[in-house]
């Protein structure tokens, strides 16, 4: 066994039933994925052997995305092709690898280099585009944009890095929106639809691009 | 979350389309605007890595598989688990799954007026042929009515029309599932791998002759393994117990006899592998059915004979080939009796000469003391070291033990504490029974005494570390077992024996855990009951009781209501001795032992004579005449008959 673990860093979509599945249950159903493919895939040390895996970011319960990332380690070096071949048989339709790179062991962790995730929310026909954008720019005039989390007021305003909006795209009416998120400042899509009293159920939210320092 | 001011219903949108196609594409954006809602959606939405989907439209015969209880409990029930796989490999059947939804769940259905759906292609169980409910527990009843409503189906079988599906139910509590016969069609007694085709085939038949549905209860009352509760009638005498159980045509049987697979069928490799965190999440391996040991308590022991076993060789294939296709972490090995296995040693041996490298956990449960030898522990020690160890005397004197035929040398049980501890496990789990018969209050001090002589061991090996644990149960007389006649102890003994041991047990550093004796009423009375218990279940359901297996004590009062609005007395099934000569309501199911036997055991049980281990003495418990001549001529002990 090589002592050091070879890094791999997988980028994955998520759709269809599986936006229903949590960050935990999802880490789980790649740790069962990566076992049927039997890789040589680096286990945790200790008492309970795990198997070594680190999700960029949480997505939240329901939203679909193209940009998931996460790395996993093996004991050797493996074509990257042949990984994401073996990856894409043993997970489930609605997850699919889309490409997958061997870094640098030494790299920060990548929860701590995320900085911003962008989404694309397409725009239910009630209330619509137009109400959606003078809701939103409401919102944005204000000071703060202030939401109650765990018992602790957060001011959504300086999160919101980029916005803009697309009416009549192929998909209806979207709205584009970068949003923080970095460990001490995470901002979730839904917390901002909320506020714009749209029920995030109502929409398709769609997570486009991790962004990494 | 906040809720849309806008809520859409199939009903109101009903009225914009009426084309089916746009309704079924309504009712799926429906479906997810409501998982939006609810906790831990992926229970409903299927898609796990090994689910089949079948082409809808090309498939003629079309299942739904339903466990009762939610997909966390239900899902990994090896049951379900094998007639997925069997009915799914016919090209003209499919067999989706459902479960019974959330509390959550059910009140977002019914705001918004949809059925419960299947989680494979999401149609709604209405629209399947066959309803098979599996009813592994009493408990769950309360569920199957509320999953009918919720589907649109009536719940009374009389009530039903021609076009809704036929509504089977399968499992152990089948062997006597009187109390339910108003709302079942049908029951399948015994084992269902091979029933379940043949029940396809005929019901092929039917629907090509568009017979009508009585013709349909006709024909499965004929077909061996099949009972048509509604094509039987039961007569009461005066003191309420039975006169007589009559077909109510002469070409349909009097006695429904179950069915076994003689050979064990190939076991199913292609598990589903659950998306969503639940109960029990591992890889269940059937390695035997069946034991040979006879306790009288046992109702499995007594209704899943004969026993046969895997060999090693099928096993070892079987467990590679399966944690290939799911990736699973950890395996249980089951049967009723494991170390009962002929090949036990041999089998831990080769799973950790072929697994060892793999870093998984694998489960041995159910080992009886006498036949578990030191090497099997050292076999175990390897498979899963650490943790705790479970072993189940039951009872702490030899003379309880011999009346409920689990006997055991004092030594011998002394010694293998010794060596669980010796082996390093720090926690050792005792089962015990309280409420058996002809239990005085020395019987039960004998298990304290055991208990604490159990610590006493554990400390002089691992000192403090060595923890203790007794878990009490009490004794359910079952239908089919030797102790069927019994009355169940009075809930106030019952109380005085428990207070007792946990007086005892906290005073020794002792962890005990018992069920409070009201919480087991409900399954008393469910297990015991005749179908005289339809209209109670039916008023308890309405009156809100569901889920009992999890709040059974909260639900009680509700039960009790509905007792006594119905006129039913509760106490008639629980308390009182029945005449070993009464009919009891489960005499016309045959689970090839014969009445006449068990009434011999418990005659020998009170006398404290014990049967030892049949597979080396015949009892003639009846299993033989009743399916010997299915028994393969080429493997002769195959089958732990002698």
């Amino acid at each position: 066994m090589n002592d050091t673990p070879i890094r791999i860093r997988v980028k994955y979509s998520k759709s269809g039933n599986l936006r229903f599945l949590g960050h935990i249950d999802t880490q789980n159903l790649f740790e069962r994925a990566l076992r049927r493919t039997e890789l040589p895939i680096r286990h945790t040390q200790g008492f309970n052997k795990r198997i070594r895996i680190n999700l960029a970011s949480a997505l939240p319960l329901g939203f679909i995305s193209e940009a998931e990332i996460l790395d996993i380690w093996l004991d050797q070096p493996i074509d990257t092709e042949i990984i994401g071949k073996k990856l894409n048989e043993a997970l489930p339709d609605d997850i699919k690898v889309l490409e997958v790179q061997m870094v640098d062991n030494a790299l920060p962790s990548l929860q701590a280099s995320l900085v911003s995730s962008d989404y694309l929310i397409s725009i239910p026909a009630d209330p619509g585009l137009e109400t959606f954008k003078n809701r939103f720019q409401a919102l944005l005039t204000g000071e703060k944009i202030e939401i109650i989390k765990r018992k602790k007021t957060i001011d959504l305003k300086p999160m919101i890095l980029d916005y803009s909006f697309q009416s009549e795209s192929p998909d209806g009416d979207q709205s584009f929106i970068r949003l923080s998120s970095s460990p001490n400042a995470n901002a979730r899509p839904d917390d901002l639809l909320q506020l714009l009293e749209i029920d995030p159920a109502d929409c398709l939210v769609k997570r486009t691009k991790l962004n990494f320092s | 979350m906040k809720k849309s001011s806008q809520t859409y219903t199939i009903t109101t949108l009903q009225k914009k389309f009426t084309a089916k196609a746009i309704l079924i594409t309504i009712m799926n954006s429906l479906i997810e605007k409501i998982l939006y809602h609810v906790e831990k959606p992926g229970r409903y939405v299927g898609g796990e890595h090994n689910q089949i989907e079948k082409d809808w439209g090309s498939t003629p015969l079309r299942w739904c598989l339903i466990f009762p209880d939610i997909y966390d409990i239900g899902q990994t029930n090896l049951g379900l688990a094998m007639l997925y796989q069997i009915l799914n490999a016919e090209p003209d059947i499919l067999a989706e799954r459902s479960f019974a939804p959330w509390i959550d769940m059910e009140a977002q259905l019914r705001e918004h007026d949809l059925p419960l759906f299947s989680l494979e292609s999401k149609k709604a169980l209405k629209e399947f042929d066959i309803l098979g409910f599996t009813l592994p527990y009493e408990s769950i009843y309360t569920n199957v009515l509320n999953i009918l409503e919720l589907s649109g189906i009536e719940a009374y079988v009389s009530h039903r029309t021609e076009n809704d599906p036929l509504i089977l139910g399968g499992g152990q509590a089948c062997f006597n599932a009187e109390p339910m016969a108003d709302f079942f069609d049908a029951f399948v007694i015994g084992e269902g791998e091979e029933v379940s085709l043949e029940i396809s085939h005929l019901y092929k038949a039917w629907k090509a002759n568009n017979g009508s549905r009585q013709e349909l209860l006709f024909q499965l009352a004929k077909f061996p393994g099949v009972y048509v509760p509604s094509l039987y009638e039961v007569d009461y005498l005066q003191d309420g117990t039975i006169e007589a159980i009559r077909p109510l045509r002469a070409d349909i049987p009097a006695k429904i006899t179950k069915r076994i697979v003689p050979v064990l069928p190939p076991h199913p490799e292609k598990f589903l592998v659950p998306n969503v965190e639940i109960v029990h999440d591992r890889m269940s391996i059937e390695i035997m059915r069946g034991c040979t040991r006879g306790c009288r308590f046992c109702h499995a022991g007594m209704v899943n004979r004969p026993v046969r076993q895997r060999s090693v060789d099928q096993l070892i294939p079987t467990i590679k080939n399966a944690l290939k296709s799911t990736g699973y972490e950890e395996v249980g090995l089951l049967s009723l009796s494991s170390s009962d296995h002929t090949q036990i040693l041999e089998l831990t041996q080769q799973v950790h000469e072929n697994f060892h490298d793999k870093k998984l956990a694998f489960g041995l449960p159910s080992l009886r003391i006498e036949s578990f030898s030191v090497d099997l522990m050292n076999e175990l020690q390897e498979l899963k070291p650490g943790g705790g160890f479970t072993l189940a005397p039951e009872a702490a004197t030899e003379r309880m033990r011999a009346v409920i035929n689990k006997p055991l040398d004092e030594e011998d049980f002394y010694f293998t504490v010794k060596k669980i501890f010796e082996h390093g496990w720090r926690s050792l789990k005792l089962y015990y029974m309280i409420g058996l018969p002809t239990e005085t209050m020395e019987d039960v001090e004998a298990i304290l005494e055991a208990g604490i002589k159990v610590k006493r061991i554990g400390k002089s090996i691992l000192g403090n570390s060595a923890k203790v644990h007794l878990g009490i149960g009490t004794l359910i007389p079952k239908p089919h077992t030797p102790f069927q006649w019994l009355p169940v102890e009075s809930p106030e003994t019952i109380q005085a024996k428990i207070d007792y041991l946990k007086a005892g047990t906290r005073k020794a550093g002792i962890k005990m855990s018992y069920n409070i004796p009201d919480s087991s009423l409900l399954e008393t009375w469910l297990s015991r009951g005749d179908r005289r218990l339809g209209p109670v279940i039916y008023r308890a359901w309405k009156n809100g009781a569901k889920f009992d297996a999890w709040g059974e004590r909260e639900n009680l009062p509700i039960w009790r209501e509905a007792f006594e609005s119905t006129g039913v007395d509760p106490d008639f099934y629980a308390y009182r001795e029945r005449g070993l000569d009464e009919i009891l309501p489960w005499d016309h199911i045959d689970i090839g032992v014969k009445k006449n036997f068990l009434k011999q055991d418990l005659q020998w049980s009170l006398r404290g004579r014990t049967r030892p281990d049949c597979r080396n003495t015949c009892y003639a418990c009846g299993i033989l005449d009743a399916f010997g001549e299915t028994r393969p001529d080429n493997n002769i002990s195959y089958w732990g008959c002698p």
